[in-house]
């Protein structure tokens, strides 16, 4: 797409007030690329764009929040930050620029210039692959599907509207048809 | 330190006891219940029921997903190896290795918490009697030393303790797994339900729903107590009072007789030792928050400071009297270290009741006793073990490596109960070695200044060939139920990682080979008493803290008995 053309025109309505670096900046990005609305502590603006995006087709938003909706991005940026080891940092950042550079040699753009339709497929791709390669180490796309659903199934949308939670059940039936327990998703914790 | 009388008289007790965990609280209770004013001193900080930081938080409110972070790590290498017990929500309960260093010629997993309540308030709450088989079995074997008592004289202190914590069970009439005094018992699930019939049809083996200090009833006894809310955030402390802990129960107790005095933040590190009238006249305390030594006196001690704690203070404890640690006449003193052997058993996943769920979260699952080593069955070791399990349905946890759960589609299939699994982890009996001691280590300080324990200890081949069965029969029955896609595991572990570390100072009829005589008294002094797992002859292989309960709350009955006849 001719994308800059389109941020030229834009720059030019908006009476030339976006700065030139970010103009280049933009421009070095995709039209596509989200704006990140939180500050990345460990990871760089890039990184933490390609990771918002990962996260955010592994669990996308439906007719319940997303990823993206319940803060991720933020929370995986700080998990490799705090809770990961130095090594296990660097194989997360080793992971992720090769993941972005195999997006290179297949699509010839780096992910975040794909477009979402390509983004996904990309991203199905290798998740499938990661998992019927199966290798002890989990690779990158793994390592963020982890994080994804770790979080997101441990923040209050996705315990509360995609699962069933019961902060104080009171009692324990251990035997009861699947619509008489709650609302018969699966229990949150 | 120069103590003037005023101020001996001031620190002057009937009863003193060191530690408020599962032993300590019983003592404390008992001992004040019968009247005597009692120092009761715990080393680490305050604790109050129903106060317990994180108790009624929710999943979503603790950062990091409720890990620690790396840098918090560092503070607990070794508190970290059972790898489900120290995170965000339970940090405060778990001791800094950095400040609490010990020493490990073999590996050994010493877990433990410096507060008030011990590690009652973090305590698996698992509670099964030892039987006669477990009392008699040293004699039986030539292994160590006999128990100088029997089922049948322990056996109304277990009904006394059970109906006071509150035990969740069912009586089976199984001999070598005595029924008690229990409050209802919590459900199997489906597919629980469905094992014990099969293992009954196929083995003719048992299996029953956990025991558990659960109240799942009221216990008018203990009004600050409620009923168990199934909530199995337990380990966080329970502001319900839903199960026993010497915070919500008998330290309560205690309290309420207006006889305890409660000295959080004292440290004991010396039994101060009377040669005149060849009895122990009180402890010697430092004061954990000023630095401060003090002496506090009392005709009885109980020592209630855990199996390695009571054995610190004891090792450190020497007079001319007691060279080699005090009452340690025998040379036993730190020797015989036992635990439970585990991370041992089986899983599989179970076809069937797609259309069945549960609701509520039970802090608890089956058990299966011990069956091995029983009438004809003879193995190529000794002893046994027992197992406990349960089945749930899969949950989120699954989706990471689940193929078809991506976008979309990823939160339709967790939304969905997945399918049931099922798993059982046995429990295995350690004999008592000579071998596997603990011993003082002054070169080792911790934060305090004080000495350490290096420990030496270390399954042997009876405990190996008898993890072979463990997973062997694991695999066997769940297979034989109709499991699918079993798998065995034998995560290997290392003594300690039970968290039931005992028998450093084992009771016995001879003087020459134990260190405490049957009311859990040291031979040579009878003023001083230890209850907690250190007394232990023989492991047996149930949970034992219930065991513990029984065995203090009969040593604190003796110990007044005696005082009254001025014995002591």
């Amino acid at each position: 797409m001719d994308r800059r053309e389109a941020l030229r025109r834009t720059a030019l309505l908006m009476g030339g007030i976006i700065s030139a670096p970010t103009i280049a900046g933009i421009l070095n990005g995709c039209a596509a690329k989200p704006s990140l609305d939180w500050k990345p502590q460990f990871l760089s603006e890039d990184q933490a764009s390609l990771v918002t995006q990962l996260a955010d087709i592994i669990i996308p938003k439906t007719d319940t929040p997303g990823a993206k909706d319940v803060g991720i991005p933020g929370f995986i940026d700080l998990m490799v930050k705090d809770v990961y080891s130095k090594e296990d940092q660097q194989k997360f950042l080793d992971g992720l620029k090769a993941f972005d550079e195999d997006a290179k040699k297949e699509f010839g753009d780096a992910f975040l210039d794909l477009s979402p339709e390509k983004q996904t497929e990309y991203a199905k791709k290798t998740h499938d692959a990661a998992i019927k390669e199966n290798a002890e180490q989990w690779p990158f796309i793994l390592k963020v599907k982890e994080l994804t659903v770790a979080g997101f199934f441990t923040s209050e949308a996705g315990a509360t509207q995609v699962l069933q939670y019961e902060a104080v059940p009171g009692a324990y039936h251990g035997c009861l048809p699947l619509a008489e327990a709650g609302n018969g998703k699966t229990w949150a914790t | 330190m120069y103590l003037n009388t005023e101020s001996e008289k001031q620190n002057t007790y009937d009863a003193i006891v060191v530690g408020t965990g599962i032993s300590g609280g019983w003592a404390a209770k008992e001992l004040t219940e019968k009247g005597l004013k009692t120092l009761v001193l715990e080393r680490g900080r305050m604790v109050k029921h129903p106060d317990y930081p994180t108790a009624t938080k929710d999943p979503w409110d603790f950062p990091y997903n409720d890990r620690l972070t790396a840098e918090e790590l560092k503070d607990y290498e070794k508190q970290n190896r059972t790898g489900y017990t120290v995170k965000q929500s339970t940090k405060h309960w778990w001791v800094k290795d950095t400040e609490n260093p010990y020493t490990e010629v073999k590996r050994f997993d010493w877990m433990r918490g410096y507060h008030v309540g011990g590690r009652s308030i973090m305590w698996g709450r698992q509670s099964y009697r030892l039987s006669e088989m477990d009392f008699a079995a040293n004699a039986k074997d030539g292994i160590g030393v006999d128990w100088p008592v029997r089922y049948n004289e322990l056996s109304p202190w277990y009904d006394y303790v059970e109906q006071f914590i509150g035990v969740s069970g069912q009586n089976e009439g199984i001999p070598n797994l005595p029924d008690g005094k229990f409050l209802p018992p919590m459900e199997l699930n489906c597919a629980e339900l469905d094992l014990k019939g099969k293992l009954a049809d196929k083995f003719n083996r048992h299996l029953t729903i956990g025991r558990t200090a659960h109240a799942t009833a009221p216990l008018p006894h203990s009004p600050q107590r409620g009923t168990c809310q199934f909530r199995n955030l337990c380990i966080r402390g329970c502001p319900y009072g839903g199960y026993f802990s010497s915070v919500s129960s008998t330290l309560p107790a205690a309290e309420k007789t207006g006889n305890m005095t409660l000295r959080p933040n004292s440290i004991v590190y010396e039994l101060i030792y009377d040669e005149q009238k060849s009895k122990a006249k009180g402890v010697r305390v430092l004061d954990a928050e000023t630095g401060e030594h003090l002496e506090f006196f009392a005709k009885v001690v109980f020592l209630c400071a855990s199996t390695m704690g009571s054995t610190f203070v004891l090792l450190n404890s020497t007079s001319n009297r007691f060279p080699n640690g005090f009452g340690n006449d025998s040379g036993e003193l730190g020797h015989n270290v036992m635990d439970h052997h585990l991370a041992v058993g089986a899983g599989g996943e179970v076809e069937g009741f797609e259309d069945k769920y549960y609701t509520g979260r039970r802090a608890n699952g089956f058990y299966i006793p011990r069956y091995r080593n029983i009438g004809s069955d003879k193995r190529d070791y000794i002893r046994g073990f027992g197992y406990q399990g349960g089945a749930s349905r899969q949950g989120w946890h699954n989706m990471v490596k689940e193929l078809s759960a991506f976008g979309a589609d990823l939160k339709k299939i967790a939304g969905a109960p997945g399918k049931w699994s099922i798993g059982m982890g046995g429990f295995g009996e350690m004999l008592p070695y000579h071998e596997n001691f603990v011993s003082l280590n002054k070169e080792v300080k911790d934060k305090y200044g004080l000495p350490t324990l290096t420990f030496d200890v270390e399954f042997k081949e009876n405990e190996l060939k008898m993890r072979v069965d463990m997973q062997k029969d694991a695999i066997e029955m769940l297979e034989a139920a109709g499991v699918k896609n079993v798998y065995g595991y034998d995560g290997k572990g290392a003594p300690g990682l039970g968290i039931h570390e005992m028998g450093t100072a084992r009771m016995g009829k001879d003087p020459k080979t134990s260190v405490l005589n049957k009311f859990n008294q040291v031979h040579a002094c009878k003023n001083v008493f230890v209850t907690d797992g250190s007394f232990m002859a023989s492991a047996a292989c149930q949970n034992p803290s219930l065991t513990y309960m029984a065995f203090t709350a009969r040593a604190a009955n003796h110990a007044v008995e005696e005082l009254k006849k001025q014995n002591l």
